[in-house]
């Protein structure tokens, strides 16, 4: 496994990206029509609010909006290439590459994710900028990439962790769906979790959802800070680590659940 | 009444065809419904935090949810198959549908019974029936009469919606992140009262693409809401009116697109 072999896959997964130009328009439409929408709410409520709510000031929400959503369409993956694999028993192919399984999906994964970061997530950040009072102070960007890069590696292997139950189930699409609404929910991809009834958020501080999207996004704006960031940031690398492995158990186990028919 | 027997026929059978395999069908609903009230969450958190959006509170807003939630049962009920529609020509299946002695889009319509359905339903009716006695609504003999209309009204705008995004792929062929963006993010808008969104929008949501009367409108009515009328008052009760017209022209947009067709040819 080398740096180059893993940029192939990446860059391979970029391109076959590029093939779907209509589709791509409208998926930039569409970000538009979520950055619109929830602005929208926020701006409506805070302004009812005096302009100033559970540490956020309107002009902040709004740039949370809007980075949350950058943040969501950049980190889009496709969730459906490995149990598809599974399913149709070309995860075999890969099981024989001179390559390790998980190295050669998050590969593809960041290749993917490349792509709609700058074809789409540039696009709405700059068009979004120019419409909505978006403020980035820039003094806390190393510790806001640490956070990024650890909040990518959360959400995959959160699909890697989801796709991998297609070695036990061959319908899946129910457990997507469960994936799909928690991480509308709670991951602060919408909704920051400051919002959420004092009872409920220390239940949230036990799940991963919320370091997916409300950490980096509430870093980069400045929402936290100091030794609150520093925290949070930690926390996500423990997060990592006990995913990392679940994941690896998961990966072992499904190995020797799986069965190639025919050949 | 021949013609609506062949139809009941094929809705059954499509619905033994998703009953077949009966975990798996229950999984998938209890998965949807989690999904929904996911989604409600988000509602919920933003609506108890904040105590109401634009002046709508919690049991107005569910009105709101539920009136669009619950047409929209009927309507994957009745078109449903219309979101997968593109797969129909690419695959060349359509032209079965055209040597038949039926309405072609009768038969794509009743082809395929989706889950989803009864999620609809169940959230739908919940949202509607805790929204009415949460914001104490009055009801009088007109208002139950009409409750009916507006949702007819409200399924007739988005079948023909999907009748209008998928007589597109007559044309295109393959259109499905069309249907996609228009059909389901769209919805999204009227989540909320469209007296949030700026003037353009709310312009748009009314008269260009006027999804607003599928429940802002009419729970205007409902609710008594003064105050915000966006327009005119009279908009209020002119939902069942907006559907019918709306669902003739996109007849109308779908025979235009049937004469053009020209098979895929596979």
């Amino acid at each position: 496994m080398t740096a180059a072999m893993f940029l192939k896959f990446a860059s391979v997964s970029f391109q076959r990206q590029i093939a779907y130009r209509f589709d791509y328009f409208v998926a930039v439409l569409n970000g538009f029509l979520y950055v619109f929408i929830f602005t929208s709410v926020w701006r409506v409520v805070f302004t009812k609010a005096g302009g100033e709510h559970g540490g956020f000031t309107t002009e902040s929400i709004v740039t949370y909006a809007v980075i949350a959503m950058v943040i969501r369409i950049s980190f889009s993956m496709d969730d459906t290439a490995l149990p598809g694999k599974v399913r149709d028993g070309s995860v075999a192919v890969d099981l024989i590459r001179p390559m390790p399984f998980h190295a050669m999906n998050l590969a593809e994964a960041m290749g993917y994710s490349a792509f709609h970061f700058i074809a789409r997530g540039i696009p709405i950040l700059a068009v979004s900028a120019l419409l909505f009072p978006v403020r980035i102070p820039a003094d806390h960007l190393p510790l806001a990439l640490v956070s990024l890069a650890l909040a990518y590696l959360i959400l995959f292997m959160l699909n890697f962790a989801v796709g991998l139950l297609a070695f036990w189930y061959i319908e899946i699409f129910p457990f997507m769906l469960l994936k799909y609404g928690l991480l509308n929910l709670l991951s602060g991809g919408i909704v920051p979790m400051d919002f959420f009834p004092a009872a409920v958020r220390p239940f949230l501080a036990f799940l991963p959802f919320q370091h997916i999207f409300y950490t980096p996004a509430s870093i980069i704006i400045g929402h936290a800070n100091g030794a609150l960031a520093i925290e949070m940031v930690a926390e996500q690398a423990a997060w990592v680590a006990v995913m990392g492995a679940v994941c690896a158990l998961a990966w072992r186990a499904g190995q020797n659940k799986l069965v190639i028919q025919g050949g | 009444m021949e013609t609506l027997k062949i139809y009941l026929l094929l809705a059954l059978t499509s619905v033994r065809a998703r009953m077949e395999y009966k975990g798996t069908f229950f999984v998938f609903l209890f998965a949807i419904v989690f999904f929904y009230f996911a989604q409600l969450g988000v509602l919920i958190v933003v609506i108890a935090r904040f105590k109401e959006i634009h002046g709508w509170t919690m049991g107005e807003m569910a009105f709101l949810y539920g009136l669009l939630t619950f047409s929209q049962g009927f309507t994957t009920l009745f078109f449903n198959a219309l979101i997968n529609f593109d797969q129909l020509l690419i695959k060349g299946e359509f032209d079965r549908a055209l040597v038949r002695p039926l309405s072609p889009l009768g038969q794509v319509v009743f082809s395929r019974f989706e889950a989803s359905t009864i999620a609809h339903f169940v959230i739908g009716a919940a949202a509607l029936y805790y929204g009415a006695k949460l914001s104490g609504i009055v009801w009088t003999p007109q208002k139950a009469l009409f409750l009916p209309l507006v949702i007819i009204g409200g399924v007739l705008i988005q079948g023909a919606v999907r009748m209008f995004v998928t007589a597109v792929a007559f044309w295109t062929l393959r259109n499905s992140s069309l249907v996609h963006t228009v059909v389901f993010s769209s919805k999204e808008f009227i989540v909320y009262p469209v007296s949030i969104y700026r003037w353009g929008v709310q312009f748009f949501l009314t008269f260009l693409f006027p999804v607003a009367f599928i429940n802002f409108y009419p729970a205007q009515y409902f609710l008594q809401k003064s105050g915000e009328n966006l327009f005119h008052p009279a908009l209020q009760v002119l939902t069942p009116a907006v559907g019918l017209v709306l669902f003739a022209l996109s007849l109308l947009a779908w025979k235009t697109g049937i004469n053009h067709y020209q098979s895929a040819g596979s």
